[in-house]
């Protein structure tokens, strides 16, 4: 009885809350027309990178711009590398409004597949026209999930390729001859002279060894295609010969002291300017070297250790897309074909200020003020078009150029293009991936013995179904490859 | 109607003091509590905000749950929970019980008070701050433990990646935060013992050791069963940050280290899988409820003052 | 046995209250030497058995403090030494040169928790007050309505949802202060706290005066529980400064983030750039914002200071809190 009484309150109360929380939607509806009638609309867009503290100041002046061109204003709110990942997640999943967000690899191909981006090929064909043709095709056939694209890939390099980076000091100092690296292997005889001879240096600037392969996910995880041979097949590359034998160099290496005791688990981001460390291992671009010497404050020189090749990862290490719960998709996809297509836009996006934060030299070359390092430090990578960037003092004239030169020079990775779908396997995945989190990282900075180790990890993954996961991407690529024809 | 109007109006003055708390509770409780259909729902993002995409996505009924048993998760997350909260409940009663009774008998009463308030720091620190705390004993390159062992020429470990000493490590990170406090709870209740008892025992030519034995831990006995039994009680949720900041999110030690609280997270955050995570949160959700139930049943039995509805 | 031992305490509850001066356990001192003492050597050995678990305790904020006193080149090179060889004021130096960021961050964190620790006493300890009364007739229903949501938490997505959908209060101070605002658990402790120390008979005569329910709990309840209350504060402080998941999910302005917040702040970009070797070498400025191993631990001195030095002031009510509570966390 009494219960009764308490419900029907509770049930008011209740009622009362979704009253408020209809006026509060309604709110949001109002400012959606006024957006598309005369007034400027707002355009909230979410990126990666810590906030700057000029960021307000900047966008008064893009906002100025914008209001001129395609009558909308820009709301830009960035979020801290570290908090990016989780951040991202819950507002994309809460359905928060907004119109433009970041996001990459993975992140990217799951948001789309889960109805948070919307698809864009008609709004670039209907708004972007111009954008259209500057972006690079591999770019935009790469990103295409199920057949669609999702989000604008920001133009630049569209290529993976590893390089060794040594420490020019140390290589002239002992004369080493960098034309003979090719492999891991041939680091070996050099590594020794360090170890014996720099006290204060780490031979090997922790980084894992590369097994190379066409990775499905990334490649901590057992799925693959391999660039020559049956490059159609897809393999658990843990079981190659492959694997085994770049991990063994490794793990030899580590016994020898070449790498750090907690090569495995650091946290340790080995920054250039430290010249603590002889070779390391990353991705490069034309003038990596250029780039990283200048950072440095000393000389760095690369060697490659593959070819240029364009994978699914490298297409989509960043892409902003629209958000599924975007009120006005016509005038988000406008900026982004602006901020894509037009360099006062881009420049001032991503430099700053003239005069503020740059300042601009007869012969068109920029130099950044102390304002920019203090106020305005923005990531290129994330923002969007490269090649409409004005150059620095000290860039070399044909760097865009060469950049172009490079992703004509790469080939195209088997599987370029192909997106799985993780949901029929996913409790398979996700035991995977915990168990590849487990042995991957110790594996790869030979932390452990792989005649030991790497049976035991590929037991684990047989367990947790790893050959069930192939057969089903198999089948997904296989329907994929024949929608292709 | 009206006797309703009545009793309301009678009762308006506590109504009135209730009436924050509980509309807090509905905003901040029950109304997110809808989200929990989730579980029963493959989730699908539609554009019209997260109530639509809940009502709009379909039904897959208990796949999700399927699906987190299916894995080896469900089993080592179950296990982690139960297998760490049983030992932080048996060393945890036993080291404050013990700390409180050793800091009672103590002569020098500002000693006393000087221990008291060192052995409740950490209870006041954050896992956050205790993460970095941990991490100078145990960091491979800089940590004290290395330098130690290379005083005697053993090779370092590497800390982060063993999971071998990782069981050690959280039961002990836990009982140092929360010794302090335990201590002090059952010194308080040492203090509140009528003094008559241990003057009888004393007549009796008791030792301080039987003292203690016949007097004081019979004392004690009601306020550790039941702070036990509600310890049981929460038998299966876990303290976040002691699994999560203090292993540093480390992969290789997930085995030893996950619990159903860092599962749901990492499923939600890293996966982005709202369904499967969701059923997780549901499952600890389930089984804490009926073992509160049965818990407070029981504690109702013993002293019904505590019990807690 | 055992229950009549529990209500003599409660009864001698506002007396014991009392007995308990600076938290010290206050057994009355006799001569030494009877058998209610412990022998001296008996005495020594706890002493120094307690000794060690209470240097345990404290030993690692000691040593960090050593370590934000080292200089960076002695931590590279002899790693975190008991005593360094070489000391320097380098990390504090540092977060000097940030002192803006750091002191916004401090006053964020000061302010949510003093409003914080306000507002969610208040509310608390009326919610608890009213559930213990026996007048009320509904506080079975309201006791449960609590209780219930120790167990089922609605999620963080939908929680996330309320707070910046429903309330708005996304890059907010209040975002920082109303999701902690409650907690169920506090209440339950506060309830059985009501239950245990006021004694119907007082309000009753006070009632006969004619005095309304919020004066007796203001110049009668209030006064009579502070002890429970100060735990209860303590508790919604330690929570309010110790806290960073809030700041995480709702704020994204940099001048709202506590000082909690961003000691993990720090640590998530050092992960993500181990993770991201590729845009962090790519991305000079990345590494700029990430302070040396010295100048993370003086970060750390100075979060935990403040509650360092003033924990102990507040220890007496806290203890005397526990007494009655009686109730574990």
């Amino acid at each position: 009885m009494k219960k009764k009484k308490l419900g029907v309150i509770l049930a008011s109360v209740l009622a009362a809350g979704t009253l408020l929380s209809a006026c509060s939607s309604k709110d949001s509806g109002t400012s959606e027309q006024s957006g598309k009638s005369g007034e400027a609309y707002e355009i909230k867009w979410y990126t990666i990178g810590t906030p700057q503290k000029d960021t307000e100041k900047v966008f008064t002046e893009v906002n100025k711009y914008t209001k001129e061109k395609i009558n909308a204003t820009v709301k830009m709110t960035q979020i801290d590398w570290g908090d990016w990942v989780q951040k991202s997640q819950v507002m994309i999943n809460s359905g928060e409004s907004f119109d433009i967000i970041f996001t990459n690899g993975t992140s990217y191909v799951q948001n789309a597949q889960k109805g948070a981006f919307m698809e864009i090929d008609d709004l670039l064909e209907k708004e972007g026209k111009e954008l259209k043709e500057v972006i690079n095709p591999d770019l935009l056939e790469g990103n295409k999930v199920d057949g669609k694209l999702y989000g604008i890939p920001a133009n630049k390099e569209v290529v993976r390729q590893d390089v060794y980076t040594f420490n020019k000091r140390l290589v002239d100092k002992y004369k080493f001859d960098l034309t003979k690296v090719k492999t891991l292997q041939d680091l070996e005889p050099m590594l020794k002279t360090i170890k014996e001879n720099e006290s204060g240096v780490t031979p090997i600037a922790t980084f894992k060894a590369p097994v190379r392969f066409d990775y499905v996910f990334n490649n901590e995880m057992p799925f693959a295609f391999p660039f020559e041979g049956e490059t159609d097949k897809v393999i658990n590359p843990f079981e190659s010969d492959t694997a085994m034998e770049q991990f063994k160099t490794m793990h030899e290496y580590y016994k020898a002291g070449y790498l750090k005791e907690d090569a495995a688990t650091s946290k340790d981001s080995w920054p250039m300017d430290v010249e603590n460390w002889f070779v390391r291992m990353g991705g490069s671009q034309p003038y990596a070297d250029l780039l990283w010497s200048r950072s440095a404050k000393y000389e760095v020189v690369s060697v490659p250790a593959e070819e240029p090749t364009i994978i699914n990862d490298s297409v989509s290490g960043s892409i902003q897309a629209i958000s599924a719960t975007s009120k006005n998709p016509e005038k988000a996809m406008e900026f982004l074909a602006l901020l894509n297509t037009d360099p006062y836009l881009r420049n001032l996006v991503d430099k700053g200020i003239e005069g503020t934060h740059y300042k601009k030299n007869d012969d068109g070359t920029i130099e950044d003020l102390p304002a920019r390092i203090d106020g305005y430090n923005m990531p290129s990578y994330s923002l969007g078009n490269h090649f409409i960037l004005d150059l620095y003092k000290e860039d070399p004239k044909d760097k865009w150029e060469k950049f172009q030169e490079f992703n004509a020079s790469a080939v195209k990775a088997p599987s370029l293009g192909f997106k799985f779908n993780s949901d029929p396997v996913r409790s398979e995945l996700a035991s995977i991936t915990n168990i590849s989190k487990e042995f991957y990282p110790a594996l790869a900075t030979g932390s452990v013995d792989p005649e030991e180790y790497l049976p035991k990890f590929n037991k684990k993954l047989e367990e947790a179904g790893v050959d069930k996961v192939l057969k089903e991407i198999q089948k997904q690529f296989d329907e994929w490859k024949s929608s292709q024809k | 109607m009206k006797r309703i109007l009545n009793d309301l109006n009678k009762n308006r003055v506590w109504l009135l003091m209730v009436l924050p708390g509980t509309i807090w509770l509905l905003l901040f409780s029950y109304l997110p509590m809808f989200g929990q259909v989730l579980a029963f729902k493959k989730f699908r993002i539609d554009p019209d905000g997260f109530f639509a995409s809940v009502i709009n996505s379909e039904w897959v009924g208990l796949d999700n749950f399927k699906y987190l048993f299916s894995t080896n998760d469900a089993w080592i997350i179950t296990r982690n929970t139960i297998f760490y909260n049983l030992i932080f409940i048996v060393l945890g009663l036993i080291t404050a019980v013990a700390t409180a009774v050793l800091l009672s008998e103590l002569i020098n009463k500002r000693l006393s008070k000087i221990y008291q308030t060192s052995i409740l720091f950490p209870h006041f620190i954050s896992w956050v701050i205790g993460s970095y705390f941990v991490f100078t004993f145990l960091s491979t390159e800089h940590g004290l433990l290395n330098l130690i062992l290379g005083w005697f020429h053993v090779d370092p470990i590497s800390w982060y990646n063993e999971s071998k000493y990782w069981p050690f490590i959280l039961v002990f990170m836990s009982i140092w935060k929360g010794v302090g406090y335990g201590s002090i709870v059952y010194l308080a209740s040492i203090v509140g013992i009528d003094r008559t008892y241990y003057e009888a025992a004393m007549i009796d030519g008791a030792s301080k050791w039987k003292q203690i034995k016949h007097v004081t831990l019979p004392m004690l006995k009601p306020l550790m069963i039941i702070l036990t039994i509600m310890n049981i009680g929460r038998i299966f949720n876990s303290d976040f940050g002691l699994f999560y900041q203090v292993p540093r999110d480390s992969g290789s030690l997930y085995g030893v280290t996950n619990v159903i609280d860092t599962f749901v997270y990492r499923g939600l955050m890293n996966l982005g899988d709202i369904g499967m995570s969701t059923a997780a949160g549901l499952y600890q959700s389930a089984v804490g409820f009926i073992l509160v139930i049965i818990t407070n049943y029981i504690v109702r039995k013993v002293d019904e003052d505590s019990a807690l509805f | 046995m055992p229950k009549l031992e529990q209500t003599q305490s409660s009864l001698a509850i506002p007396k014991s209250a009392e007995g308990i001066k600076g938290g010290e356990a206050h057994i009355p001192t006799k001569r030494y030497r009877d058998p209610q003492h412990l022998h001296p050597a008996a005495n020594a050995i706890i002493s120094v058995l307690l000794g060690i678990l209470a240097f345990t305790c404290v030993f690692p904020f000691l040593y960090v403090i050593v370590i934000s006193f080292t200089s960076e080149e002695s931590i590279v090179r002899n790693g975190f030494e008991l005593i360094p060889k070489e000391w320097s004021m380098d990390a504090y130096r540092y977060l000097w040169s940030m002192k803006e960021a750091l002191l916004r961050s401090y006053g964020v964190t000061i302010l949510i928790t003093i409003l914080g620790t306000i507002i969610s006493v208040f509310m608390i300890t009326f919610y608890a007050y009213a559930i213990s009364r026996p007048q009320f007739k509904y506080r079975r229903f309201f006791t449960f309505l609590a209780f219930f949501t120790m167990l089922f938490s609605g999620g963080l997505v939908p929680t996330y949802i309320v707070v910046t959908q429903f309330l708005d209060l996304k890059n907010t101070i209040w975002a920082l202060i109303l999701p902690l605002a409650m907690n169920a658990f506090y209440i339950i402790i506060m309830r059985t706290f009501f239950l245990k120390s006021v004694s119907e008979s007082i309000l009753e005569s006070a009632r006969i005066d004619g005095a309304s329910e919020w004066r007796i709990f203001f110049q009668i309840i209030f006064p009579l529980s502070l002890p429970g209350i100060a735990t209860v504060a303590l508790f919604s402080t330690l929570g309010y400064w110790n806290d960073w998941f809030a700041a995480l999910l709702y704020i994204d302005d940099p001048n709202l983030v506590p000082l909690q917040a961003l000691l993990m702040k720090i640590e998530a970009n050092l992960e993500f750039m181990r993770q991201n070797m590729d845009v962090a070498i790519m991305q000079t400025s990345l590494f700029d914002t990430i302070p040396q191993e010295s100048a993370k631990m003086a970060m750390v001195v100075i979060a935990t200071l403040p509650i360092a030095v003033s924990y102990p002031f507040f220890q007496k009510y806290f203890i005397s809190g526990l007494t009655i509570g009686g109730v574990k966390e």
